[in-house]
């Protein structure tokens, strides 16, 4: 417990400081701004700002990175709630009773809910993270090639079944991720794989480039073409207006602890994360409400228990990434990018050998969502104003920056190549309705998943057992079939129960 | 409005006529190369802006900076184990402006790994001035019951292909090839991305032993989590005086990466002379003695020639490696 003291007390020194505070309120208010603007996400503002990182201290270069990944969260669901478009992909949800409840002229309330909501989940998150990392941390060292093998599977199988939309596309994406992420050196061998003479893909595919090419460009050129002319009332969201009812506290307390809980769990699992935990929450909440026949019209808990989740879960997320070394999504590795970038090698040594980092950038979530929660409650109306901003002006701004940004990260024109080709990829793949997301996780984990098969089957002798004798990884292993046999039973629920209704209608 | 717009013009029409002038004066001066530098020069890094190896480059481009006032720029190159890098600097011209500052010993290793390596160091570049040595480490767990080489050789020699060993990095893998080779063990190889991946595998003795670089070793030997049995390089390096080198036991194993500056091959002697100046002042400097120590090697004060002749032997001892580590071609 006195160690706990003194972790938190060196937290406190590191966050605390004049220029730590500064880039933490530089992070959020970014994170907060890159939120709100539909179509942008927290991922193109990262990239865009770590080479700005490369001459600062580390703990701050991470401090203001992770703000502008959960600022970015706290300004999605603005955009959400007001104008039926989620600034970020895990806001999405928050349309659905957000944007009735807008319609009531209840708006301001929803703003307020989602704010509170976000900092209870994020709060949550951190202390779990705070709690949860040492013990995972020591019992890493435990961890070889196939405990990590095992719950990369678990974390694919997660990440691509549970997910909104069909199963089988996702398991076709993650498995063309994998695919992709054998470009490069083959680290056994030495040999290069699929770069067909290219110098530059001899690390691999450039995450960036590849990331944002998938998810940016498709989402700036599909809003361009749709949304033309917006109404927002600024004026309309005073802070009398925002103060929620009796009725709507008491339906929301439950709410956002039951999403912390399932974000809390999403986010540490790596591979699933806040979309999928505020889909889960919103679920959830439907099914314990006494009058499901209110959601879809403005039911507060159906903002509170997701934005809580999604918000957890970013938090959460970081406890895989820096315990083990394994990052749950493409955040999580531009995150690891950066500390590899500043000498900090990534992997179950960060919480030990670099105390001040870890516990400086835990307590600076706590700095981080106080200030979010001033900027988001009482200076809504200043981000509201934002969303005036003509497309037209805003989007040659987002792609030029989202190339200077691929190009930053090594200098490379290849890299503007791989942003182009993923970007038309991207677009086909959204007009066929497969995820981008298990893509890029399959790219993220395809090289680490593979080396730890193959360096499991070299520890132990070619003995594919290994993976169901270990008791952490059969666990892992375990639940990952549960997931499975749940999805196929699920699937074959639902055929049934179309084919009833078909033969009910025929009758 | 107006009259402000055309004497901004004017004045910057007179400024790029200024700039003209300087430029025609001065370039017949360039041939004569008494006064380099007279324009900024650049230092040429083959990892990414930030990384470890970066602060190395720039802590010399600082130094060199304030001992003679020139202005030194860090470009950062990353790409293809530093063969974009070098690439670049050896196309570049030969006028002392592009200067590439890198482990000679990965160069010169890069040129075995290749079918048709971009450049061929001996002859494409030319030294300037040495930087330091980087010692590679055989290390074990800990808890591991090998408490010496020796041991360690015994336990190898007994156990054949059922031992284990983790190797992060090509300059480990051409160690471990030649360490096995002369000892005649055959365990089986199991490969990492970086030397702190391996770590936790080495600690809770996944592998019997491993190779790995000069700071993984030391840190973690100072954490209390790794052993270091022995050292790659001929003769026991300073930063760890206890721990023996292979030599010691009748193993003709010397291998130690080596930091140096180079520059295009074509460069003049006198050019090459002042650059040469330039790192030997900041080489000479307790400072900077001390900051290579921490970055886990020992100063190598070298002359151009002696920068040169390294390379050779690099490049040789580098193809006779490859091949004893059967490593392919690409």
């Amino acid at each position: 417990m006195s160690d706990f003291a003194s972790n938190l007390a060196l937290g406190f020194s590191v966050a605390f400081s004049w220029q730590a505070m500064w880039y933490c309120f530089v992070g959020v208010s970014l994170g907060t701004f890159i939120g709100v603007l539909p179509g942008i996400g927290a991922l193109a503002a990262i990239a865009l700002l770590l080479p700005l990182t490369f001459g600062m201290e580390p703990a701050h270069a991470l401090i203001m990175l992770a703000g502008i990944y959960y600022g970015s969260n706290y300004g999605g669901s603005t955009a959400s709630i007001l104008l039926n478009l989620p600034g970020t992909p895990s806001s999405a949800v928050t349309c659905i009773e957000g944007y009735p409840m807008s319609q009531q002229g209840r708006a301001g309330v929803a703003l307020f809910m989602t704010a509170i909501a976000s900092f209870i989940g994020s709060i949550c998150g951190m202390l779990i993270m705070a709690i949860f990392s040492p013990p995972i941390a020591a019992l890493a060292f435990s961890f070889s090639a196939p405990e990590f093998f095992s719950l990369m599977v678990l974390g694919m199988v997660a990440a691509s079944t549970l997910a909104s939309g069909s199963p089988l596309k996702g398991l076709a994406m993650i498995g063309l991720g994998l695919i992709l992420g054998m470009v490069g050196r083959d680290l056994y061998s030495g040999l290069l794989r699929f770069s067909y003479g290219v110098d530059q893909l001899y690390e691999g595919l450039p995450l960036v480039a590849v990331a944002l090419g998938i998810f940016g460009l498709p989402e700036v050129i599909k809003n361009a073409g749709q949304i033309t002319g917006r109404t927002v009332e600024a004026r309309s969201i005073s802070f009398a207006s925002m103060w929620p009812t009796r009725d709507d506290w008491r339906r929301s307390w439950g709410a956002m602890f039951r999403g912390t809980g399932l974000g809390s769990f999403f986010g540490a699992l790596p591979g699933t994360g806040g979309l999928l935990a505020s889909f889960m929450s919103y679920a959830t909440e439907r099914r314990v409400a006494k009058d499901p026949s209110r959601f879809g019209k403005g039911a507060i808990e159906g903002i509170a228990g997701p934005e809580a989740a999604n918000n957890a879960a970013v938090q959460t997320a970081f406890i895989p990434t820096l315990t083990l070394g394994i990052p749950g999504d493409i955040v999580m590795a531009i995150m690891l990018g950066a500390l590899t970038i500043h000498g900090i090698q990534p992997g179950v040594s960060v919480i030990n050998n670099h105390p001040d980092l870890f516990w400086g950038l835990l307590v600076s979530f706590l700095l981080g969502n106080f200030l979010l929660l001033i900027l988001n409650i009482p200076l809504i109306g200043l981000w509201v104003r934002i969303l005036a901003i003509p497309y037209w002006v805003l989007y040659p701004f987002i792609i030029a920056f989202i190339c200077i940004g691929v190009y930053s990260v090594s200098n490379s024109v290849v890299d503007l190549y791989v942003l182009m080709f993923f970007g038309v990829l991207g677009i086909v793949m959204n007009i066929l309705r497969f995820e981008p997301a298990p893509l890029v996780l399959g790219l993220i984990l395809g090289p680490m998943l593979e080396e730890n098969l193959r360096r499991s089957l070299t520890l132990y002798r070619g003995s594919y057992t290994v993976f169901l004798t270990r008791p952490i990884s059969a666990l892992f292993i375990g639940i990952a079939v549960l997931i499975l046999a749940w999805t196929i039973y699920g699937m074959f629920r639902a055929r049934a129960r179309r084919r009833a209704a078909l033969a009910a209608g025929e009758e | 409005m107006k009259d402000l717009l055309t004497t901004t013009r004017r004045q910057l029409l007179s400024l790029v006529g200024a700039a003209a002038m300087t430029a025609a004066v001065s370039a017949p001066a360039l041939a004569q190369t008494g006064d380099y530098p007279n324009r900024p020069i650049t230092f040429i890094c083959a990892f990414p802006a930030g990384s470890g190896a970066d602060t190395l480059v720039r802590y010399f481009a600082n130094a060199i900076q304030e001992a003679t006032g020139h202005t030194i720029i860090v470009d950062n190159k990353p790409g293809a184990a530093g063969t974009i890098s070098a690439e670049y600097v050896a196309r570049s011209d030969p006028d002392g402006y592009t200067v590439y500052v890198h482990s000679g010993f990965s160069t010169a290793v890069n040129y075995s790994l290749w079918n048709n390596p971009a450049i061929d160091p001996r002859t494409d570049l030319r030294g300037v001035a040495g930087i330091n040595e980087q010692p590679f480490f055989i290390v074990v767990g800990v808890d591991s019951t090998i408490q010496s080489i020796e041991e360690l050789n015994a336990y190898l020699l007994a156990e054949g292909e059922n031992a284990t060993y983790g190797t992060s990095a090509t300059s480990g893998r051409l160690l471990a090839a030649q360490y096995l080779s002369e000892l005649g063990a055959t365990p089986t190889e199991v490969p990492y991305r970086t030397g702190i991946e391996m770590v936790p595998d080495v600690v809770n003795l996944a592998v019997d032993f491993a190779v790995t670089d000069p700071v993984t070793a030391m840190v973690q030997a100072r954490e209390g989590r790794l052993r270091v049995l022995a050292t790659g390089s001929g003769s026991r390096m300073d930063i760890a005086p206890d721990v023996p080198s292979l030599t010691e036991y009748g193993m003709t194993v010397d291998q130690v990466g080596v930091w140096a500056a180079w520059v295009p091959a074509g460069t003049p002697d006198d050019v090459v002379a002042t650059l040469a100046e330039m790192f030997g002042t900041v080489m000479q400097e307790q400072e900077t003695q001390d900051f290579l120590r921490t970055m886990g090697g020992v100063p190598w004060i070298a002359t151009p020639e002696e920068v040169d002749q390294r390379m050779r032997e690099n490049v040789e001892q580098g193809a006779f490696l490859v091949d004893l580590a059967q490593l392919p071609r690409n």
